[in-house]
């Protein structure tokens, strides 16, 4: 087909299109209640922008599982520091002044049955809360201070929640110098 | 056409609303991260001492090595036995755990021991570990112990 042709036929196209545009405006000019509306053009859908948190919140949830499972709520643990002696064994350095013998002794049967007494000191302790103001009354005499050493010769059959309990309160009259020591 | 109570229906976004419960979780995260403390495996779980205002402090990680003393059979409070490990591995005899110590304390000098033992056991049976950490000659052993409630 030749270039000319196609021309015509498209120019025979507009001309029906305008016929038919010039109907539609000459039914509105009859009818004046028909109101114009002019044509919308047509608009792109609009896009949605958003911000995906879908693998925030697994992330988030992921923490909060492993936080809830890994936490415990017990009471933290520390150390009560001591120091062995620099040569041999355990209580064969001979010590150069004058400890302060703690005895702890096992009294009766049960778990609780012990009894506490620093040697050469006329009362005995009835409690932990007595013991480290009787060490720390000895510490204010003359001839001992912080440096003097605190053995404490303990009861074999005696709970270990006792003895750490007058190491404590050894460590709270300010003493440095702690040390276990044979029966 | 006048649209259907349905189809009006349809067309209404039905959505879960999901800022307060995202508010909820960073606040537990939040709450768990600034609470939580992670202890070290070879901290077995035991009965500690709980001193009446204790003394005990936190000791750093390095250089230490953690002797655990349990009882044998914790069913019968009674009993006296007593099973040794270092850190979290199966119990061992304390001959074992001397040498084993004594290659630590060869490999490093500054060598700390930490003795974790159960506060329901006797002296006796944390006597003969504190007699295995002598005999290697390891000058600082510290004692296990709860620390005071932070308030």
């Amino acid at each position: 087909m030749s270039r000319s042709a196609l021309s015509a036929s498209a120019l025979g196209a507009e001309l029906a299109a305008l016929r038919g545009a010039g109907a539609a405006v000459r039914s509105a000019a009859i009818d004046p209640f028909v109101p114009f509306r002019p044509r919308r053009k047509r608009s792109k859908p609009a896009r949605e922008v958003g911000f995906n948190i879908t693998p925030m919140i697994d992330m988030t949830f992921l923490l909060l599982t492993f936080y809830i499972l890994a936490s415990s709520f017990e009471q933290s643990e520390g150390v009560l520091a001591s120091r062995m002696p620099r040569s041999g064994a355990v209580a064969s350095v001979a010590l150069p002044i004058s400890p302060v013998v703690v005895r702890v002794q096992q009294v009766g049967v049960g778990p609780n049955d012990f009894s506490v007494a620093i040697e050469g000191a006329p009362q005995r302790p009835a409690s932990f809360e007595e013991l480290t103001g009787l060490l720390r009354q000895i510490q204010q005499k003359p001839g001992f201070d912080s440096e003097t050493p605190v053995v404490i010769q303990a009861d074999q059959r005696v709970r270990w929640d006792h003895i750490v309990n007058v190491w404590n309160s050894a460590v709270r009259a300010r003493f440095r110098n702690i040390a276990f020591s044979e029966e | 056409m006048p649209r259907t109570i349905t189809q009006k229906r349809r067309q209404e976004r039905v959505g879960f609303i999901m800022t307060p419960m995202i508010d909820m979780v960073f606040l537990l995260i939040t709450f768990f991260t600034l609470v939580c403390n992670f202890e070290a495996a070879e901290k077995i779980h035991l009965d500690l001492p709980k001193p009446d205002v204790s003394e005990a402090k936190r000791l750093e990680e390095k250089n230490r090595v953690v002797i655990n003393c349990e009882m044998a059979d914790p069913g019968r409070p009674t009993s006296t036995g007593a099973l040794y490990r270092i850190g979290p591995n199966l119990p061992e005899s304390l001959d074992v755990i001397s040498a084993r110590l004594a290659a630590a304390k060869a490999a490093n000098p500054q060598l700390k021991v930490v003795i974790r033992a159960d506060r329901r056991l006797p002296f006796s049976a944390v006597r003969e570990v504190m007699r295995v950490v002598a005999d290697n000659r390891i000058e600082i052993m510290n004692l296990a112990a709860l620390m005071r409630p932070e308030r």
